[in-house]
């Protein structure tokens, strides 16, 4: 199971290194394991997130890819999907069984025609378009909805501290 | 007179079980009280706080408190009382309530959304060592992007590639928001 698990992942980073997606750098931390990744995503543009790059940990469970990755943003995101501590909320990283309020569709999650280039362009979609039907973030998701300004003010904050500026 | 003496310690034998009978028979009524009452306050659920306060912002943190303590954490009476449009007791000023699992705001303030207090993370720079790089990336990454793509069999210059395409990533980054940064200043 798990070489079956390191062999797709290896498989993944191939492709995914000799034809990424723009603005998507991922790959293991060390090849000597597998299960540990970490991306780079781009901020979309038009966007407040814009001109940012977000660095994220992918943590592949051993029976990838019949289970999803967990995946969290290693610098501070202020989004209505990500949860203050990083973790990424959205449907493809959701095992289809596990729905406890049945508005996601099944097409949407995770299953093993999935891959990590689908994860990482949702991800960098939803920091374009926030769902804010399941926040995890309930803060910044009722600051998204009712003071767009003050959001994207403090999305652009972010993007320069974590930048070094 | 060995009678008397004899009757000594049969005596304080009698008044100390007496002394522990009656206390046994006292306790539940006299003590039950207050230790009853005690264990609601620790019973009380920094959840279930959280949860009303969600539900109702204007109230505050305190007040809901109160409430759950003295319906003994029912949060239905108190939601039903709410939308039937009634009010909720205001707390003594004794009170105290327990800390907030998440960091909102404490009593006075309103629940004016912020940034939960968190470790602050190193930025990208500092993370990935690029201190040194910061001057001269912008003529080496220039000369050597095309390379970047190309999936190589050797492992070692596998695992280089990928952080050089991070690297010039961030870099880029980095270089863009710098020159828009000085656009802006020029423009104000």
């Amino acid at each position: 199971m798990t070489s079956q698990a390191s062999k797709r992942l290896f498989k993944e980073y191939r492709d995914l290194s000799s034809n990424p997606p723009d603005g998507i750098t991922a790959g293991p931390v060390t090849e000597d394991d597998m299960f540990v990744w970490e991306a780079l995503i781009q901020g979309p543009e038009d966007t407040p997130f814009e001109g940012g790059v977000f660095p994220a940990e992918l943590k592949f469970p051993k029976d990838y890819p019949l289970a999803p990755p967990k995946m969290k943003f290693l610098v501070e995101m202020w989004h209505p999907n990500v949860y203050p501590n990083g973790e990424v909320c959205i449907s493809i990283l959701h095992p289809p069984g596990d729905d406890p309020h049945h508005y996601e569709q099944a097409s949407e999650r995770w299953s093993p025609i999935q891959s990590v280039e689908k994860i990482l362009i949702s991800v960098m979609s939803m920091l374009a378009e926030p769902n804010d039907e399941s926040p995890a973030n309930v803060d910044a998701a009722r600051m998204w909805r009712e003071k767009r300004v003050e959001y994207e003010r403090i999305v652009r904050d972010n993007v320069r501290k974590s930048l070094g500026l | 007179m060995a009678e008397q003496t004899l009757n000594i310690p049969q005596i304080i034998v009698f008044i100390a079980v007496t002394v522990l009978i009656v206390r046994w028979f006292l306790k539940p009524s006299g003590a039950g009280q207050p230790s009853s009452a005690s264990n609601r306050a620790a019973r009380l659920n920094p959840a279930q706080i959280d949860h009303l306060v969600q539900m109702f912002p204007q109230l505050d943190r305190r007040t809901v408190a109160w409430n759950l303590n003295r319906t003994g954490g029912n949060a239905q009476a108190i939601t039903e009382t709410l939308l039937a449009g009634g009010t909720l007791q205001q707390p003594p000023t004794s009170f105290q309530i327990p800390p907030s699992r998440t960091a909102t705001p404490s009593a006075g303030q309103r629940q004016a959304p912020r940034q939960p207090a968190k470790p602050a993370q190193p930025d990208l720079i500092t993370r990935y060592n690029l201190a040194s790089k910061l001057g001269q990336a912008a003529e080496s990454s220039a000369v050597e992007t095309p390379k970047g793509k190309a999936w190589s069999q050797d492992k070692n210059e596998r695992q280089a590639n990928l952080q050089r395409r991070r690297e010039e990533m961030i870099l880029a980054a980095r270089r863009k928001l710098e020159e828009k940064a000085k656009a802006e200043q020029k423009s104000a």
